[in-house]
């Protein structure tokens, strides 16, 4: 079993597991689409279409979902263990990152649909570069994973993990939601060549925090 | 171990001469910043503040890259002292930090007119601050010592490597900016030569502060581990 | 006297835990066949497995080990949202082997067909239980740690299990057991530790 199988498996075996017990997908997509009808009746439906202020919610708001559901992830990977069983394996502790991830992205991509639609439709937002939205926000559904799984990784079986994550993770996400914010107002205000840059951007915070999260990570589990 | 006697013999006997060393040059730094050197033809006298919060910024990363390389550190060979040498370094570049914003905080109100203004390199430090302060929240949630020390040490690790990538994202998001006032796009500095000498003084008098504080905080930090560890 | 060729060894080993000692100066080399690791409760039986299944950090000492051990701990080890089926072929196809044989464990460790196939959140703790004891037969390998594997067994399932213990012992299997209780398998092992507060008190 290669490097990449495992991870295939470990990615294939949470991706059951959500869809069995969805409470991950559905806290997270709730979460999101209440954020989304609060931030347009506090700031006024008229600020939260502008194009600057809509695509900056909805990134923190998902860097807040990816927290919750990769938190419920973990948790229910201790419940009986089944985190030692996982680790115990030849290759698991490296396996588990990269699964974990791959699992996340999913998860997230869904959430990501329905709390963009969402936005779209409420907000009535006058979207210029359908496709080139989709780029960014593929990538940044991506992008934002694997610092979240590094963080709630050293947070595992501390106390206050719930308030710890966050503390952790948001400062250290902030080039993620920069970039995902400007690609995503670019492609509803119609600036192509804007959108793609920031999407290059997401791609490439992905690569490098994902080779950190690789490399490091698997010193973190015990 | 070559590391026991080192903190325990000869730190501790140079320890009260480097805190000498370091109280008298900061005397003189600060006389230096506050009298000697020429008011700007600009800002005037407000400008004084750059002795203070030049070295502040320069220690404060500093300390957080001695934080990265003793977390490195750790991870490879798992001694002890290096979780000490990061911990130390955390707390010290938090106050240093904590200071520079504070020293930041204070030059902005007389020459832009605001408490904090959205200029790259504060927010940079400004987040660089919030990383750290939950450096040290993980520390302090950790019982327990290999843990903390590994869990720590990845921390340590990331959030390093992340801080010119959040001072990049930060200047790409708003274009204005100002380049950094010693290394100017011409090389020169803009300073004149008795300005400069006073700002390397300070730098100078700031960084052996840093190294007092260091060899004190190692040595506590080492102490701990010892009593903890002398259990069992 | 120490066996001549180990599969597992500790040497010297201290574990720490929120700055207490877990296990201290251990030394043992554990040989092919059973060996019972007893002591009382909090005398550090959990941490020695896991000390030689590589789970936890060493505070001193070395670690040697022949192959990858099976660790089965305290609890079952299984994701609750999945069943035992998915569980345990999750944990053959990770090790690169294939699905097959999983059905029948199950169904020697009396886990019926429609059992196999709901969440083992939904099957009883003795069921769980003996669905993670179904790994000894899906992951057949060399050396095996088992962590209290009698808790919530009946009686039925605790002969079962004496049962798959000596076969993997006659196979010349590595068995390492900890548990504080039944006796009866002392007249299986080949070797007994006794722990207390973490240290060796009789090998």
């Amino acid at each position: 079993m290669t490097g990449l199988g495992r991870i295939g498996l470990v990615a294939v075996r949470e991706l059951r597991a959500e869809r069995r017990e969805p409470d991950g997908i559905v806290a997270a997509v709730t979460f999101i689409a209440v954020l989304v009808l609060l931030e347009s009746l506090v700031v006024g439906p008229v600020v939260a279409r502008d194009a600057d202020i809509a695509p900056a919610l909805f990134w923190i708001a998902l860097a807040f979902a990816t927290i919750l559901a990769t938190m419920r992830s973990f948790d229910r990977e201790l419940e009986d263990d089944a985190l030692e069983g996982l680790v115990a394996l030849p290759g698991g502790r490296d396996a588990l990152f990269g699964g974990k991830v791959v699992a996340i992205a999913v998860v997230l991509a869904i959430v990501a649909l329905v709390g963009g639609l969402l936005s779209l439709v409420l907000l009535d937002l006058p979207l210029a570069l359908p496709l080139h939205l989709v780029v960014v926000v593929v990538l940044g559904v991506v992008a934002l994973p694997p610092v979240v799984v590094v963080d709630v990784v050293l947070a595992l079986r501390l106390r206050a993990r719930a308030a710890l994550v966050p503390i952790l993770a948001l400062p250290v996400l902030v080039p993620q939601l920069v970039a995902a914010s400007r690609g995503a107002s670019a492609a509803i205000a119609g600036d192509a060549v804007g959108a793609l840059s920031w999407a290059g951007l997401l791609f490439a915070f992905a690569v490098v925090y994902g080779v950190i999260g690789l490399t490091i990570v698997p010193a973190a589990i015990e | 171990m070559i590391e026991t006697t080192f903190w325990r013999g000869s730190v501790p006997r140079v320890r009260p001469l480097l805190g000498i060393v370091a109280a008298a040059s900061f005397v003189v730094a600060s006389y230096m910043a506050l009298v000697w050197a020429p008011t700007d033809a600009v800002q005037g006298d407000v400008y004084r503040i750059l002795y203070v919060h030049v070295p502040l910024a320069w220690l404060a990363y500093l300390a957080f890259v001695i934080v990265f390389l003793a977390s490195i550190g750790w991870l490879w060979t798992k001694r002890p002292v290096f979780d000490a040498i990061a911990v130390a370094s955390a707390e010290i570049g938090v106050l240093f930090t904590g200071l520079f914003l504070v020293a930041g905080s204070i030059w902005a109100k007389p020459t832009w007119g605001v408490w904090w203004t959205w200029e790259p390199r504060l927010v940079t430090t400004a987040i660089m601050f919030v990383m750290y302060v939950g450096y040290l929240l993980l520390r302090s949630l950790s019982p327990d010592f290999s843990r903390r020390a590994t869990r720590a040490a990845i921390f340590g690790i990331v959030a390093v490597i992340d801080v010119p990538i959040v001072h990049l994202s930060v200047l790409w998001a708003n274009s204005l900016h100002q380049l950094p006032t010693v290394l100017r796009a011409s090389g020169s500095p803009a300073l004149d030569s008795a300005m400069l000498l006073t700002l390397m003084v300070s730098l100078a008098a700031y960084t052996l502060i840093y190294v007092y504080f260091m060899s004190a905080r190692i040595s506590l930090e080492l102490a701990r581990q010892e009593r903890s560890w002398a259990t069992t | 006297m120490r066996p001549v060729q180990a599969s597992a060894s500790l040497r010297d080993v201290t574990v720490v835990f929120d700055d207490r000692p877990v296990l201290r100066d251990v030394t043992i080399d554990f040989a092919p066949g059973l060996t019972l690791i007893r002591g009382p409760n909090g005398a550090g039986k959990t941490t020695l497995l896991r000390a030689i299944a590589g789970l936890v950090p060493l505070a001193r000492g070395a670690r040697a080990i022949a192959a990858d051990p099976l660790f089965i701990g305290q609890r079952t080890m299984l994701l609750r949202a999945l069943s035992a089926r998915e569980n345990l072929t999750f944990y053959r196809r990770f090790r690169g082997l294939s699905a097959d044989g999983v059905e029948a464990a199950l169904a020697a460790w009396g886990i019926s067909a429609r059992d196999r196939d709901r969440p083992v959140e939904q099957l009883s703790a003795g069921e769980r239980r003996r669905a993670s004891l179904a790994r000894i037969r899906t992951e057949p390998l060399a050396i095996m740690l088992l962590d209290e594997p009698f808790t919530e067994l009946d009686d039925a399932a605790s002969s079962e299990l004496r049962t798959a213990i000596g076969a993997a012992r006659d196979e010349g299997r590595t068995v390492i057991v900890a548990t504080h209780a039944h006796p009866e398998l002392d007249a299986l092992a080949g070797a007994t530790v006794g722990l207390r507060e973490g240290r060796v008190i009789v090998e």
